[in-house]
């Protein structure tokens, strides 16, 4: 059997709708963004948007409304899914302050019998809140009469006349509600108004219609009471229409189709649009008065500027609007009151990264850390982009400093004003001081300072001081007139110092057991309370809290944590850690208002604990293992939040996200020692000092996963990763306007293929060939590995379409290729008939073609394999060999498939996802030289993605949205069922996967990691990361329990059953979903209240360890969440 | 003068389909839906798999179906057996004498338990409803010469006799209720079917209300064979060449391509199988060499698939992948040839060339 666990790494990022309004109370102003399966409710404040809070849906959002009914001092959200759940939503502030959304209503609106409609889903809302329409099948109106105390949503259908309807709004100022539609029929489009009568649910009459408006006629806007009516916007021309009245005007500002628009104002005389090419236009009506009634006179567009490729817009406030995009980022943009300098009125004001779609991937250990890199291709159009993704926090090197031995560093302000302009550096026996001069840094000298013992500690302390600890004792060194000098000093009696912890006016220092607690005064030192330890003293730190602060210390010999209270000292708590190793370095700190002790041991373990600020109790207890070495602990702030440094071979970054404390990942190799650094000419930094230098460098903002953004203003479609030579292949697509003005050529938007440092093409464009409006060209585009510079672009033939990629080594030839495979495409015909495979060498800044096999057909997947070259050409699977001759040369084929459209190898299997015919394995001869089908999935399954998990194991993608596990049975005894692969598994991941790859973005900690395996990375349209692993039976089983506990617990945003959600669901059959573990539910699991993680877990057992089975605890639970959350 | 609609392109997010696959493909990837174009793909080619044949020389294949849960493939034949056979080995796993004579409409329950079967001699007809397992017949309904079940589920199953419609329950075979047309249309193939929502009985070209048991509408008659079909959408009644609008019995397209043609649907949907049989005034069968795939959505052409040999009976696989169809030589009242094949969905036929032209690519570039 096979056990699998699947969980999102990266959510998904494309924006399918947004709102504006006051969702979360009377006077808030909010934004609604849908993301697909997820909802991020924001903030409109004068500094921006600020995220307050983001829930998961189980199900796609298909539709998304806000209405206000007349007894609402808010508005409420109407949401319908893309599995017909509809569902009225509330954002409500609870007892305990915290925002919750509550269902008002729902219900599922789907029929069982129905044609739904290939113009997708419409739903729109009476403007008076009375009822909600759906346009879901042909033929079929559906109404959710909004009654105010119903909690179910039930749908009652009308008879619509009109097959072919393109969108449907409510007018405005209607007595009962009426709806406006455009249709087609044969004759082309019309418009159409129909009243309903509410009660009788059923339509009365048709006020009026027009017919024959703009055959490409597709988007209605009603117009806001007085003036009533509706907008109709078609590909070029926007036609104002009330009943009487009648406005055309065919604007030339408009070229490409208009896709959204959003009203400005809300006497509804402004209104936004947007083009899919991502231009913004304002519509203004101009109204002319005649005896007191406005009335429609003009229609005026004006272009203001790029946007990113909307999918949907809304107006904020004070000219700002949120630009929504399933093609790249989502932005917010100001419309300036006049032009800039590239004359546009549109003001770019923040970003949001989206990865959506990505198209393929690549995962590499670029910087050879044991720390993998994701490189996808994301997005499209001007949009289209590589994104390099990590897990983890990088560290953007600002410049360095070769100094080894380095024991300790502190950065100091010795100057006036906010910024530090000095480094104090601790070595073995000796301590330097550097001053920091705008990017230079020289070595000076502080009077007063001890410069021939190594320093345990220096800082800034109360009334403008400095202190400096050393084995000796503590200095203070105070400004005098003639500039720095010692002015205190204190030594202890009998040991010398071996740790210390200083705040703004307490030092404590420990010799041997003895800790000394010393107050720092005005040019004086003060020794005020004095205890001795049963061990001697490892590691201790100072708590926050001034003079009552708590204490945390670490012993020898019997390895327990004390917490002692200042300012006598006095013992509070006493924990013993397990094991033989030392504690190193202690830590206590106060993270998004809880107070945490940390507490690192010598083998790169680390205990973390909640710490009870009156006391000073150690509850949670927790282990990670945070790298091999001792690890030392220091806090850093970062953008106004206060996080943790674990300076080890393996850096890590500790933050607190939701109150849980995250750990990532840091991008450099080893750090013995840091210090925040906040210079002039390094603000907000780090210096991190290793082995051998110091390195001053800003962070990234503190997030899980990192993405950093290459643009390349053209599609994106495959990526392949070539070490030897040191580039990335990219296939790109780019898309040529063709403008006919006045007889010149076709305008070229610059992108990465036309911008490359050097270019090369196939052949020539003939200048006699007939232009197609949009000219579609691909390129093979080699960028540096470091850098992520177009070093060269090859333009393949005008009608030629690059399929696939691979970077590969064949036969004996010593050379690393880049191999594509393309298809000539011939737009009447329905699959490709031509093609070519093409090898290119990247050598010296040179590229160079050294084969070209002409196929007959569409070459959709390359592989390497066994030295040789595996192509899925239409139909069939075919291997090439390298010749001696430098010629790819036809070895076998296999054929049994409709479109052979994946490939994935292992060993001498090849598995073939199929356009429709699901997955089936293939066997390679090496003796015979020939293809043998092992094992096949009869299934009708439409693939998007395949990956082969193990041996027998392999994972499928399917464009409904599901994924599935199969397995071949080599064991089975009759050629039969040999012959059919089983199902393993299935499960609804509600998003289309584009690929998969082995691999994961967290390196595996042998001892502390769940024991999982053989992760593969899958990535989808809507930009979301997915890692599917592999768990054991009893960890399955285990995890199957508390999902469905989960399941009871967890209250689903508009009552979907989480059920309802994950059962694998096509056109022609739903079944429930089995051998998948819903992660994103199982670490839900982290955010609830213990009371609520007490009552799920009522009644699991769990394996003691030694096979006995006893009740599980909280702190159970915890752990292997903790533990599965940090696989990805 | 309003524009014309602009040319498809790549760049245009519009909901069209893309002819070529590959622009398709390409376009899957950032997010269009493409799944109709995708299924007219794979419904355009069949590549034969397998032949089944009889062992016996005296009788001949009549029709076929797909076993709804198993591997297997009933098929029946003139001397009124079912020959079960194994879709894998290919091999006659079973036979059952249930007929006395030509079997010539078979459909299975979908939890595979029942069959419906219908025969007809010179005499007198006969449909009965058998047990699968062990092909025990459980009731015979006597002159009733078409019989299948209710669609949303199996509990009822409704027979034809001429121009009368007769609907029974499945469990105790007892007669529920008759339809019988006031003015009868007189089909020459009169087939009485259920809605998709089992509310309406398709009749002799009268539309029934079940429940109500009383007619609602007469179709035009506008050919001599046919009463109709629903479609699955429950929109539309096919009724050979003529589609009319389930709301308002009105006239919303003609098919030519349908003429004379039993219509079938594949399970999803995707799809509409058509196989020609035309029947002449004197009552013989004549059989199309060819079969139709077409768009349902639209009802455009997407294949015409010669078989070359008279087409007895068309049968899909449970989930659309497979077709099977009695390929029968020879003339209605002498079969010289008869045999079952199955085909895969959209896998194209031969491929045994391809190697040789790349030999020969060989070695006219060499």
């Amino acid at each position: 059997m096979a056990y699998h666990y699947v969980v999102t790494a990266q959510k998904p990022t494309a924006v399918i709708s947004c709102i504006t309004g006051n969702f979360t109370s009377p006077t808030d102003l909010n934004l609604l963004v849908a993301k697909v399966s997820r909802l991020e409710m924001y903030l409109v404040t004068p500094e921006g948007l600020r995220p307050m809070k983001e829930v998961g849906l189980y199900g796609r959002v298909a539709k998304m409304k806000l209405f206000r009914p007349p007894y609402e001092q808010k508005d409420l959200v109407f949401i319908l899914t893309a599995r017909y759940n509809a569902m009225i939503l509330e954002w409500r502030t609870g007892a305990n302050g915290e925002l919750e959304v509550v269902t008002r209503a729902h219900g599922n609106v789907a029929d069982r019998i129905g044609k739904p409609s290939e113009n997708g889903i419409l739903a729109v809302i009476d403007p008076q809140a009375r009822v909600i329409g759906l346009r879901l099948y042909d033929g079929l109106f559906k109404i959710i009469p909004l009654d105010k105390d119903s909690t179910e949503l039930k749908a009652a259908s009308l008879r619509l006349e009109e097959l072919n309807v393109y969108d449907l709004e409510f007018l405005h100022g209607c007595s009962n509600p009426t709806l406006i539609l455009i249709h087609q029929d044969l004759n082309g489009r019309h418009i159409k108004t129909h009243e309903i009568n509410l009660r009788d649910k059923e339509f009365m009459k048709i006020p009026w219609k027009q017919d024959n408006v703009e055959t490409e006629a597709s988007i209605l806007i009603p117009v806001p009471s007085p003036l009533g009516g509706a907008i109709v916007i078609g590909q070029e021309s926007i036609v104002y229409h009330d009943g009487q009245s009648y406005v055309a005007v065919a604007p030339p500002q408009i070229k490409t189709p208009i896709n959204c628009y959003c009203r400005v104002d809300a006497r509804g005389l402004r209104y936004l649009l947007g083009d899919i090419a991502g231009r913004l236009f304002m519509l203004l009506l101009e109204l002319s008065e005649r005896d007191g009634t406005a009335s429609v006179r003009d229609l005026k567009v004006e272009l203001l500027g790029d946007i990113p490729i909307p999918e949907c817009m809304t107006y904020l406030d004070n000219g700002v609007v949120f630009v929504g995009s399933r093609l790249g980022d989502s932005a917010l943009v100001r419309l300036a009151a006049v032009r800039d300098d590239a004359s546009q009125y549109v003001q770019p004001m923040e970003t949001f990264t989206s990865l959506a779609p990505i198209v393929d991937m690549c995962v590499v250990d670029l910087e050879r850390q044991g720390q993998n890199q994701l490189i996808t291709c994301s997005g499209a159009f001007k949009m289209g982009s590589l994104r390099i993704i990590r897990n983890g926090i990088g560290i953007q090197e600002q410049a360095s400093i070769d100094l080894p031995g380095i024991k300790g560093m502190w950065a100091l302000t010795l100057g006036q004003g906010p910024h530090h302009d000095t480094l104090v550096l601790a070595f073995v026996g000796q301590t330097r001081v550097l001053t920091l001069n705008g990017e230079e840094v020289e070595e000076t000298e502080i009077k007063g300072f001890v410069s021939d013992r190594q320093t345990f500690f220096t800082g800034n302390v109360c009334h403008d001081q400095l202190i400096q600890v050393t084995d000796e004792g503590i200095r203070l060194i105070g400004r005098g007139p003639g500039g720095w000098g010692g002015v205190a000093a204190w030594a202890p009696a009998g040991r010398a110092l071996s740790v210390v912890s200083c705040g703004d006016t307490r030092a404590v220092a420990a010799a041997g057991p003895r800790i000394y607690l010393v107050a720092i005064q005005q040019g004086a030192l003060e020794l005020i309370a004095e205890v001795c330890m049963d061990e001697e003293v490892a590691c201790l730190d100072l708590g926050p809290g001034g003079e009552e602060a708590l204490l945390g210390v670490g012993l020898w010999t019997d390895i327990s944590v004390r917490v002692l209270k200042l300012p006598d000292l006095r013992p509070l708590h006493t924990e013993k850690l397990s094991g033989e190793i030392i504690p190193r370095s202690l830590l206590i700190c106060v993270l998004e208002g809880v107070c945490y002790l940390l507490c690192a041991l010598g083998d790169g373990s680390m205990f973390y604990f909640t710490v009870d600020p009156d006391s000073g109790a150690l509850t949670n207890k927790k282990k990670v293992t945070l790298g091999t070495q001792p690890t030392v602990l220091r806090s850093f702030r970062s953008l106004s939040t206060t996080n943790i440094f674990a300076c080890s071979d393996r850096p890590t970054v500790i933050f607190s996200s939701n109150h849980k404390l995250v750990f990532s990942n840091v991008n450099l190799k080893e750090v013995a020692h840091m210090c925040s650094l906040n210079a002039v000419a390094y603000p907000d930094s780090l210096a991190l000092a290793t082995d051998s230098t110091v390195t001053i460098g800003t962070i990234d903002e503190i997030q899980k996963l990192h993405i950093r953004t290459v643009p390349l203003g053209e599609t994106p479609r495959r990526i392949a990763y070539q070490e030897a030579s040191q580039t990335f292949g990219v296939i790109t697509m780019r898309v040529d306007k063709v403008e006919w003005t006045g007889g010149c050529g076709s305008l070229v938007r610059p992108s990465a293929s036309t911008a490359a440092a050097s270019a090369s093409a196939a052949a020539p464009p003939s200048k006699h060939a007939p232009a197609p409006l949009d000219l579609e060209l691909h390129n093979l585009l080699i960028l540096d590995h470091h850098t992520f510079e177009v070093l060269h672009a090859h333009q393949l033939l005008a009608n030629e379409f690059a399929m696939s990629l691979v970077s590969c080594k064949l036969a004996d030839d010593p050379n690393h290729y880049y191999a594509v495979g393309t298809a000539i495409l011939n737009p009447e015909e329905s699959e490709p008939k031509q093609g070519r495979i093409l090898l290119f060498h990247w050598c010296e800044g040179k590229l160079t073609q050294v084969a070209e096999k002409e196929i007959k057909g569409g070459c959709y997947t390359l592989v390497e394999f066994n030295g040789k070259l595996l192509a899925s050409i239409n139909s069939t699977v075919r291997l090439f060999e390298w010749t001696s001759e430098k010629e790819l040369r036809l070895e076998c084929s296999h054929f049994n498939n409709i479109v052979a459209l994946y490939l994935k190898v292992k060993g001498d299997f090849i598995l073939v996802g199929d356009l429709m015919r699901s997955m089936s394995l293939l066997q390679y001869k090496q003796m015979e030289g020939s293809f043998e089908e092992i094992a096949r999935d009869y299934s009708p399954n439409w693939m998007t993605a395949v990956e082969i998990l193990d041996d027998d194991t392999f994972l499928g993608a399917e464009n409904s949205f599901n994924l599935f596990v199969c397995q071949k049975d080599s064991a089975a005894t009759t050629d039969e069922e040999r012959q059919q692969m089983g199902y393993m598994g299935q499960f609804h991941v509600g998003d289309m996967v584009n690929v998969m790859r082995r691999g994961a973005l967290v390196a595996q900690l042998a001892d502390t990691a769940a024991p999982v395996a053989r992760p593969v990375l899958l990535a989808t349209v809507s930009g979301a990361i997915c890692l599917v692993v592999q768990l054991s039976q009893e960890l399955f089983d285990f995890l199957h329990q508390l999902e469905e506990r989960l399941t009871h617990t967890i209250k689903s945003v508009g009552k979907i059953p989480h059920s309802f959600w994950r059962s694998f669901n096509t056109d022609i059959k739903t079944e429930p979903a089995e051998g998948f573990i819903d992660g994103d539910l199982i670490e839900s699991f982290l955010d609830l209240s213990r009371d609520m993680q007490q009552e799920t877990l009522q009644g699991l057992q769990i394996d003691d360890g030694g096979g006995m089975m006893r009740d599980a605890t909280v702190d159970d639970l915890i752990k292997i969440v903790e533990d599965l959350t940090r696989i990805h | 003068k309003c524009p014309e609609p602009s040319p498809q392109s790549i760049v245009t997010w519009s909901r069209h389909e893309q002819a070529n696959l590959v622009s398709r493909l390409v376009r899957r990837e950032l997010g269009a839906n493409s799944t109709r174009a995708h299924a007219r793909l794979a419904h355009a080619h069949f590549a034969h798999v397998r032949t089944l044949r009889l062992q016996d020389d005296d009788a001949y294949f009549t029709h076929t179906i797909f076993h709804p849960t198993q591997q297997q493939l009933l098929t029946a034949t003139s001397s009124g057996d079912i020959r079960i056979f194994n879709l894998f080995t290919g091999v006659e796993e079973n036979s059952y004498q249930v007929h006395e004579s030509y079997i010539y409409h078979m459909q299975a329950s979908r939890d595979g338990s029942l069959l419906l079967a219908s025969s007809t001699t010179s005499w007198r007809t006969l449909s009965a409803l058998w047990n699968m397992k062990e092909f025990e017949q459980l009731f015979q309904l006597d002159n009733e010469e078409y019989v299948e079940f209710s669609k949303m589920s199996d509990d009822r199953i409704i027979g034809t006799k001429g121009e009368t419609a007769s609907i029974f329950d499945t469990r105790t075979g007892l007669e529920v209720m008759t339809l019988t047309p006031a003015i009868s249309n007189q089909y020459a193939k009169n087939r009485a079917t259920f809605n998709p929502t089992d509310e309406l009985v398709l009749s002799d070209g009268v539309l029934w209300d079940v429940n109500t048991g009383k007619e609602i509408h007469k179709f035009d008659k506008l050919n001599q064979t046919h009463s109709g079909v629903f479609h699955p959408n429950g929109l539309e009644v096919i009724s050979n060449t003529e589609v009319w609008d389930l709301r308002t019995f009105h006239l919303l397209r003609t098919v030519p391509s349908l003429d004379k043609s039993e219509v079938m649907f594949s399970p999803s949907c995707g799809v509409l199988y058509a196989v020609c049989s035309d029947q002449d005034s004197e009552e013989r069968s004549q059989f199309d060499t060819s079969f139709k795939t077409l768009d349902p959505y639209d009802y455009s052409s997407i294949a015409t698939i010669d078989v070359k040999r008279n087409i007895y009976s068309l049968g899909v696989s449970r989930y659309g992948t497979q077709i099977a169809l009695v390929e029968n030589m020879g003339d209605f009242e002498q079969v010289q040839e008869s045999c079952v094949k199955l085909y895969d969905v959209g896998r194209k036929r031969d491929h045994d060339d391809d190697a040789e032209e790349e030999e020969e690519d060989e070695l006219a570039g060499g």
